[in-house]
């Protein structure tokens, strides 16, 4: 029995007993998704805190409305989608302190900076960038990403077709490029291999 | 030399997948499981939201639309007369604007009901809490 599998099953039995009426099953579901939802929040807003509160916000939501997960989707499915729309809604109504995407610089490279900090002040830019972009575009990198480049799981949270999810995401892509025109290339990650042998696809 | 400078510098645009997908994994602060089972708790402690009492409400409901009914119908039955009478009286009332006056009096009608049905409707909401 996989993990997966395995998660699966205690979902189902947690959700059975807290809509039997035992509050107390619910915690064996915040155990198991307290990270997966903690740092989805944290893409979304970049802030520990705040991700915690709104995390917190899309287990209470998840709380009350248990009785609704139909099983037709998996509760992973169901859990991400509605935390989606409740971090969506959060940030509508506190949108969180963003830089306009011009103003984010890009990092050069001198020869005198030591290529650790070259290349972790790099990856902040372009983090930075991220939550720069027009929302439209910001949320389909955001879990694109965070579904580790699993193009249909992001359309499911984002409850879009992939086609459209696919569109967004090449044109976030290519505003952070046009942002950030010299990066060079450095380690080729796993992520590069998977998008190569068709995951998006 | 230069060569092998031109060729690190080249824009490699997959590099932001790379950035991207490696980010760093954040560990929940190890009261959050507590904070929110504490507010699973207190929502789970909390009385049910109160249904809206339609079993109540119906025959009031009923009861209203067939007032207001018997007496819109009354109204007109009162006012048609009335106002052919009117007519008599003002001479200047032509036949082309008679028509829209009459249509306009049944749409003033129609909204007096709704407003009425919308402050009943309101009022049984309020007495139950749901506002």
């Amino acid at each position: 029995m996989t993990a997966t599998t395995t998660s699966a099953t205690e979902d189902l039995a947690d959700v059975s007993r807290v809509l039997a009426g035992d509050v107390q099953a619910f915690e064996g579901i915040v155990r198991r998704w307290q990270g997966p939802l903690v740092n989805m929040a944290w893409r979304y807003c970049r802030d520990r805190g705040r991700a915690e509160e709104m995390a917190q916000e899309a287990f209470l939501r998840a709380w009350r409305g248990l009785a609704q997960w139909r099983q037709e989707s998996s509760f992973s499915t169901w859990l991400f989608a509605l935390a989606a729309n409740v971090f969506r809604s959060e940030l509508k109504r506190f949108p969180t302190v963003s830089v306009p995407m011009d103003a984010i610089a890009e990092p050069r490279a001198p020869a005198h900076q030591h290529s650790v900090l070259q290349k972790k002040s790099t990856n902040e830019a372009v983090r930075a960038a991220v939550l720069a972009l027009p929302h439209r575009y910001r949320e389909p990198v955001v879990l694109f990403y965070f579904h580790e480049m699993d193009v249909s799981a992001a359309a499911r949270t984002m409850g879009l077709p992939e086609g459209t999810l696919k569109a967004r995401l090449s044109r976030a892509r290519a505003l952070l490029r046009s942002r950030f025109p010299h990066l060079n290339q450095q380690s080729i990650a796993p992520a590069i291999a998977a998008l190569n042998t068709g995951k998006e696809a | 030399m230069n060569r092998t400078q031109k060729k690190n510098s080249e824009l490699d645009p997959r590099q932001i997948d790379n950035i991207l997908a490696a980010e760093e994994e954040l560990i929940p602060s190890s009261g959050f499981l507590t904070s929110v089972m504490e507010r699973v708790h207190e929502e789970a402690r909390m009385p049910a939201p109160t249904p809206f009492p339609w079993k109540r409400a119906i025959p009031g409901i009923l009861l209203a639309t067939g007032v207001f009914g018997w007496g819109a119908f009354e109204f007109v039955q009162q006012a048609v007369p009335a106002a052919q009478a009117l007519t008599f009286a003002a001479p200047h009332l032509s036949v082309a604007i008679e028509r829209p006056l009459e249509q306009a009096g049944w749409i003033a009608l129609a909204l007096v009901i709704s407003l009425a049905s919308w402050l009943l409707s309101r009022r049984l909401a309020g007495q139950s809490g749901l506002l």
